[in-house]
């Protein structure tokens, strides 16, 4: 297996790439598109996930959700008390929050309920728990908005507080008390805090109830042990982990990127097509020079070789070229519209930047999935081509 | 059914391998019946044309192959996220009951394509290329093993079910277990130390002997031997674990990617070591392929020894 690399025919090869300088542009820009446009969705969904599961590793580590007649249920304050006493938890609280349908633009808010002297589950709530104010004084209310929920109030003229619609038709005003920062944008944007009492008014939910139960355990190993414990108490809750959340992430985006590859398939299908079309269709002059370089000497293998550096060279160049400008595409300009496939739209779309990931796997990923497909397409093209008959294309 | 973009992307590749090793094995069948070098019909000048493009193509495949099936190994481990109780790609080869035959069927291929290419090489250097006939033989019976690998590989990504729970690198490598594998615990650590290094010092022995066939022999005795002690031995010094043994988890960043190492100097050595016995090669050639696989077996021996040693120099205990 001793393949010795010849740099005069790798010389050869670049020069024959130069002195085909339209066809050479052409393959360079569409594969270079092809690379751009793949490397950028798998750099783009590794960012989002890599957000993601920095945020479930700010949420809690086990949810308790009430589950009746297969939907999600409030859930008895009093198994709080129940589930500290298993050994291992550390602190459990009730939650309680609710998607508010604001309809006037079109949007859900998050409404969060705090409680001022409570064990915050999340380390943004310190801060405002520490910062604000919100419990009844003087039957006026307040809460604190994150920066998409202050600016769509804003659009619809909410200035100092805002309406809240409650079930049985009646308002209740609330003020906003100020805009809170989270240590991302992905949790912040959409969310509103105000205390648990206000909550239960607007929501018309019941002293003893609350939406969930949050559960802290000292020791990571355990929370398996801890879930199958609360199941058994309560066998009629769903328990999620934080775990689960992230597998589920993965999965998802697993899916997204999938799906975009399998209608990208067709795309390299395409290419391959066109590619096999263009190193087909010899020119007289591109005989000739096979013709000649024959009749000089050069052996088939020597021919096969050259082509193969000739499709080697030109696709790992758009192959890095494309990389590059996914990276450039990406991070520094946050991917512009590709943003929008795996963000979703919606009004209060968090808008946040995608940080920097160096994956060496989407690397190779991209890689495999056009060098060597650039490489197949030429095969048989250049085997014709090195197999001409040196008198017959010189006559 | 798992589809992420690396298994899509194995997947793919696997087809166009199909395709072209489809025109390869129709080319390999012409030539293996109807190559008669002393003809000077159409017929046989059409051949010698062809061969050439199924050696490149075989080529192709090889060449491809070989980091295919690295980033095979990558993908099974990044799938073992997935998948609730693997942490490695152990367990997703023991997720369906294809994985382990897969794998051996990998690396049974990868050994016979290298193979092909020497002898293709040793092939085309003759002006009357005296192996022709044969090397076209040996794609055909390589050609269905291939085959079957990538219909394998097609299945075994199809059955992997994601709720399903598999078992642990910890549990499937352990005494404790009731597979196959297990079975190797039974053996004596000592007994099988000086069965690898009795094993290494013949390889030597032979290497200075020059006697081709044992040399040969020894190395593949030394794929197994080597394998067998590394998973009940060597592996925990490398994860510094008495109980941990799988042959997996050291592919990973935990342990600076040391697997890709061990795996690849392993390969090489006895590729070359058996390369010696199998192909008939100008003298000049086998010396080299000779020093070729003891150098690399060598460093084999001396990566793996340095761990243990480290580590009791390090502790002051053997594990």
């Amino acid at each position: 297996m001793k393949n010795k690399i010849n740099v005069y025919l790798i010389e050869y090869a670049i020069n024959a790439i130069l002195r085909q300088k339209s066809k050479s542009f052409f393959i360079v820009f569409v594969f270079t598109l092809l690379t751009f446009l793949l490397t950028s969705v798998f750099f783009i969904t590794n960012s989002i996930r890599y957000e993601l599961d920095s945020t479930v590793d700010t949420l809690p580590q086990i949810i308790v959700q009430k589950i009746k007649a297969g939907r999600h249920y409030d859930i008895d304050v009093d198994a709080v008390d129940n589930i500290l006493e298993i050994a291992g938890v550390s602190d459990a609280v009730a939650r309680v929050w609710g998607y508010y349908y604001f309809a006037n633009a079109g949007v859900n808010f998050s409404v969060v309920g705090i409680e001022q002297y409570e064990n915050q589950y999340k380390n943004s709530f310190d801060k405002i728990a520490s910062k604000f104010d919100l419990s009844e004084i003087d039957s006026k209310v307040s809460m604190v908005v994150g920066h998409g929920v202050k600016e769509t109030m804003h659009d619809s003229y909410y200035k100092e507080y805002f309406n809240f619609i409650k079930p049985d038709g009646t308002l209740k005003r609330v003020n906003i008390a100020g805009v809170f920062e989270a240590d991302t944008q992905l949790e912040s944007n959409d969310v509103i805090v105000m205390s648990k009492d206000t909550i239960r008014e607007i929501f018309d939910i019941d002293e003893s109830k609350a939406t969930d139960i949050v559960v802290k355990v000292a020791n990571p190993e355990e929370i398996p042990m801890v879930v199958s414990k609360i199941k058994l108490i309560y066998p009629d809750t769903r328990i999620i982990s934080s775990e689960d959340l992230k597998v589920s992430y993965q999965n998802i985006f697993d899916y997204k990127s999938g799906i975009f590859l399998a209608l990208f398939i067709i795309s390299l299908f395409t290419f391959f097509i066109i590619i096999y079309d263009k190193s087909s269709g010899l020119s007289s002059e591109e005989k000739r020079e096979i013709g000649i370089l024959k009749a000089i000497g050069w052996r088939v293998d020597d021919v096969l070789k050259e082509k193969f550096y000739e499709s080697f060279i030109i696709s790992f160049f758009a192959y890095t070229l494309g990389v590059g400008f996914s990276f450039a595409y990406v991070y520094i300009f946050q991917a512009p519209i590709l943003q929008n496939i795996f963000v979703g739209y919606s009004q209060l779309k968090t808008s946040f930047e995608l940080p920097f990931i160096f994956d060496l796997q989407t690397l190779f990923l991209v890689f495999f999935l056009s060098v060597p497909i650039y490489i197949a397409a030429t095969i048989i093209p250049s085997w014709k081509v090195a197999t001409l008959e040196a008198d017959e294309v010189i006559r | 059914m798992i589809l992420t973009p690396e298994v899509l992307a194995i997947l793919i590749l696997n087809a166009i391998f199909a395709f072209f090793g489809i025109i390869a094995f129709v080319l390999s069948v012409r030539i293996f019946l109807a190559w008669d070098l002393n003809s000077v019909s159409q017929s046989q000048y059409i051949l010698e044309k062809q061969s050439f493009l199924t050696a490149t193509i075989i080529k192709y495949i090889f060449v491809i192959k070989v980091p295919l099936f690295l980033f095979f190994i990558f993908t099974l481990d990044k799938i073992s996220n997935v998948l609730t109780g693997a942490m490695c790609a152990a367990g997703v080869v023991d997720a369906t009951v294809y994985g382990t035959y897969l794998f051996m069927l990998k690396i049974l291929n990868i050994y016979i394509f290298a193979y092909w290419l020497v002898l293709h090489n040793e092939d085309i250097k003759h002006e009357n290329q005296p192996y022709t006939k044969i090397k076209f033989g040996i794609f055909i019976v390589a050609f269905f093993l291939f085959i079957s690998e990538l219909i394998l590989e097609g299945i075994m990504f199809s059955s992997i079910d994601i709720d399903k729970m598999v078992s642990c690198c910890g549990t499937l490598y352990s005494s404790s277990a009731t597979s196959a594998i297990s079975s190797i615990f039974a053996i004596d650590t000592d007994v099988l130390l000086y069965v690898f290094y009795g094993n290494f010092a013949f390889i030597i022995l032979f290497y200075f002997l020059k006697q081709k066939y044992l040399f040969a022999i020894s190395n593949l005795v030394f794929i197994i031997s080597s394998i067998v002690s590394l998973i009940v031995f060597f592996g925990t010094y490398i994860y510094e674990l008495p109980t941990h043994h799988c042959p997996f988890c050291f592919l990973q960043s935990d342990y600076y990617y040391v697997g890709y190492l061990i795996y690849a100097l392993l390969f090489i050595g006895t590729f070359y070591g058996l390369v010696t016995g199998f192909v008939k090669n100008s003298k000049e050639n086998i010396i080299k392929n000779y020093k070729i696989s003891m150098l690399f077996n060598f460093l084999y021996v001396i990566l793996l020894s340095l761990y243990p040693i480290v580590f009791y120099i390090k502790n002051g205990v053997w594990l």
